[in-house]
């Protein structure tokens, strides 16, 4: 354990990563705006800092960036670069609240590119070491709902709340969870309507062969149709549904809204479910096939008993990709009214303020990374032999 | 008993099997050897029409295969192939129980059932009962396939080159351990070889497949003795044709009174392990051991090479 802590010759990424934060404490770390859409003004650590604390300050990152490039054992480095990056977080909440009292009631504060350099790559620095601790999806599972656990602990205390950020979501909490209710709505819908019509598609496209090609092919062609486009062209026949179908319009079917979002989300999805299914269930040896005839299976029970467990890592796979995109996806639907975090990107957009864009970019980026660990938890889940 | 009657099946317009007719006595093992694509393959999947015949019929004890509902059939037939297909995402006790599970067994008669087939086969039970597939070695795995298909008491064994995965020697073992089970519980098994030495060890009958047709069906000693094609012949092996039907024959059959010198054989050994011996030591006459382990006689040369050919 203690040879294992020990160090050793240091690794050159890791130096350079090493080397990269340190450049970075030399960027400025804050950036102040005297409102909310004025410009930034940068504030470097040295500017922001009375020089006995900024020596300690210098002195605590050195240590730790040697440490981190230099200790062997990975648990350590996971430890110690996680750390780091609350150290960071807490660094520019503590650095945010005093100039935003000094520059005045409408002043933003906001991380500067310093603090952004050092938490990617801090981040590179965690993801590096976690790599090689080599976990089982379990594990990487429970690391992950820990860190979101130790996130949720640092937004709940007041430490970020000076942040521009923070600001923006305080503006609008009551809008930020139904919009963050709505978004989980437009991406689990059209994930489960694509899982309900996908998977029984992908079984149609392995069963006949002569049907895949077509079906598949026209998936494709939905799958390169941009997202903006793909969200326009939706308005056109559901406003049409809409306006002849009086059925349509009563069930809330419109031109705009979610409808149209949820079915080009649903469209988007299609693909990644069709084909993965029909690779899962056409990768299930003939052997076994034969072995399930053979033993008086009959077809319902060799489809439910055998096909469909067999094919399910395959399969899960296809529902790993379609959630973690449909969550991204998702965000692009507030462009024709269906809302969800989406609605908060546009509006910065809009109003070119940057952090009310972060504000609606980064939950969907959490909630992707979140789904991906959950669902390798899950197909970890399938038994037999790994894949 | 299994009557085959003029069964035939084309694929497109390729013929795989041409009005075969063939009768397994029941408790009995025949042995359907023949080159790849002779059609023995197809012609064992007729039997549990996993492959629906164009002609012909096969009759189970009397009654035509095709008025037993397709699952029932199946299920009342055991089925072992090469690649074993145990299915991978269920435990070893889940393989093994499977057809008595469909068959609505209880679960208190299937996990005893279980565990009686393992023993049988000797799989541990506790250790290899939980156990998945792949982790198991290509014996064990060859043996958890015969145990599942044995496991709802089927009268009838089907097997597709149950042994062709194992390596020389777990072959050997597999093939005698086979013939104990059919023994003990005198099934009636089909088993398809392409190796004439596995037939002629396993079979108390041996059809020999040529080109969808049915070359010859005999016991081992008919095949040797009167091999009726040159592919029958080819088969067997010119060059060790005496010795196959010496291996046929036990001592017994050319045992002669008296006595003489060396170790005694054993009263099970064939005619090709007294040859064997005579090679090996140079003695023309040995004593044989009687089962009780007294002297029971001698055999000479000359009679076992009269017995090879087949000479009263």
């Amino acid at each position: 354990m203690i040879g294992s802590l020990a160090a050793s010759r240091p690794d050159g990424a890791r130096l350079a990563l090493g080397l990269g934060c340190l450049g970075a404490l030399a960027l400025p770390f804050v950036s102040v705006r005297a409102s909310r859409i004025g410009a930034p003004e940068p504030r470097t650590l040295v500017e922001i800092l009375p020089p006995g604390r900024l020596l300690a300050v210098l002195a605590l990152s050195a240590a730790v960036l040697l440490a981190l490039v230099l200790l062997r054992a990975p648990w350590a480095r996971v430890l110690l670069s996680l750390l780091a990056l609350a150290g960071v977080l807490a660094g520019i909440g503590l650095a945010a609240g005093p100039l935003a009292a000094e520059a005045g009631p409408y002043a933003r504060v906001a991380p500067g590119a310093g603090a952004w350099t050092l938490l990617a790559l801090l981040a590179l620095f965690f993801t590096e070491a976690a790599s090689r601790l080599a976990l089982g999806p379990a594990a990487r599972l429970g690391l992950g709902l820990v860190i979101l656990a130790g996130l949720a602990a640092l937004l709940a205390s007041d430490l970020l709340a000076p942040l521009s950020i923070m600001v923006e979501y305080r503006n609008r909490a009551a809008s930020f969870r139904s919009e963050a209710a709505q978004h989980l709505l437009l991406a689990g819908g059209s994930f489960a309507a694509a899982m309900v019509v996908g998977v029984p598609l992908g079984l149609l496209a392995a069963r006949r062969a002569r049907l895949a090609p077509p079906l598949l092919g026209a998936l494709t062609a939905i799958q390169t149709v941009p997202s903006m486009a793909m969200f326009g062209l939706m308005i056109l026949p559901l406003g049409w549904l809409a306006a002849h179908a009086p059925p349509a319009a009563a069930l809330g079917i419109r031109g705009i809204g979610a409808a149209p979002a949820l079915l080009a989300l649903f469209l988007y999805a299609l693909l990644p479910i069709v084909g993965h299914t029909r690779e899962g269930l056409r990768g299930v040896p003939g052997a076994i096939l034969e072995s399930a005839d053979a033993m008086g299976l009959d077809a319902r029970q060799r489809l439910w008993r055998v096909e469909i467990p067999l094919a399910l890592p395959v399969l899960l796979t296809g529902a790993r990709i379609v959630l973690v995109q449909n969550i991204g996806l998702a965000t692009v639907g507030a462009l024709i009214g269906a809302g969800g975090f989406g609605v908060f990107v546009f509006q910065g957009l809009g109003q070119t303020a940057a952090d009310l864009v972060l504000l609606g970019a980064l939950p969907p980026v959490a909630l992707a990374m979140l789904a991906a660990l959950l669902m390798d938890a899950l197909i970890a889940c399938v038994p037999g032999p790994a894949r | 008993m299994i009557e085959i009657d003029g069964l035939s099946k084309n694929f497109g317009a390729e013929r795989a099997v041409a009005d075969v007719s063939l009768r397994l006595e029941t408790g009995t093992i025949t042995a359907v050897v023949g080159t790849s694509g002779s059609g023995k393959s197809t012609l064992m999947r007729m039997i549990n029409r996993l492959i629906e015949p164009d002609a012909g019929t096969v009759r189970i004890d009397g009654v035509d295969t095709r008025e037993i509902p397709l699952t029932e059939l199946r299920r009342s037939i055991g089925y072992v192939i090469q690649d074993h297909g145990l299915f991978p995402h269920w435990s070893v006790a889940r393989n093994i129980g499977a057809v008595p599970a469909l068959l609505g067994w209880p679960r208190e008669e299937i996990a005893a059932r279980v565990e009686e087939l393992m023993r049988l086969l000797r799989l541990d039970p506790e250790r290899l009962g939980p156990r998945y597939p792949h982790e198991l070695s290509g014996g064990q795995a060859q043996r958890v396939g015969v145990a599942r298909a044995l496991a709802a008491r089927p009268r009838m064994m089907l097997m597709d080159e149950p042994f062709g995965a194992l390596d020389p020697v777990i072959r050997q073992e597999a093939r005698a351990e086979l013939v104990a089970i059919q023994r003990a519980l005198g099934a009636t098994i089909l088993i398809v070889t392409h190796d004439m030495a596995e037939a002629m060890a396993l079979g108390d009958q041996i059809a020999v497949m040529d080109g969808g047709r049915l070359a010859q069906a005999g016991t081992p000693a008919e095949i040797v003795l009167r091999p009726a094609t040159p592919l029958v012949r080819a088969l067997i092996g010119e060059s060790e044709r005496g010795f196959r039907h010496l291996a046929l024959l036990p001592v017994a059959a050319a045992l002669t009174p008296g006595a003489a010198e060396g170790e005694a054989l054993p009263a099970g050994a064939t005619l090709a392990d007294a040859l064997s011996r005579m090679i090996w030591t140079g003695a023309r006459r040995l004593p044989v051991a009687a089962a009780d382990g007294h002297g029971a006689g001698v055999v000479a040369l000359e009679d076992i090479l009269a017995a090879g050919r087949g000479a009263p």
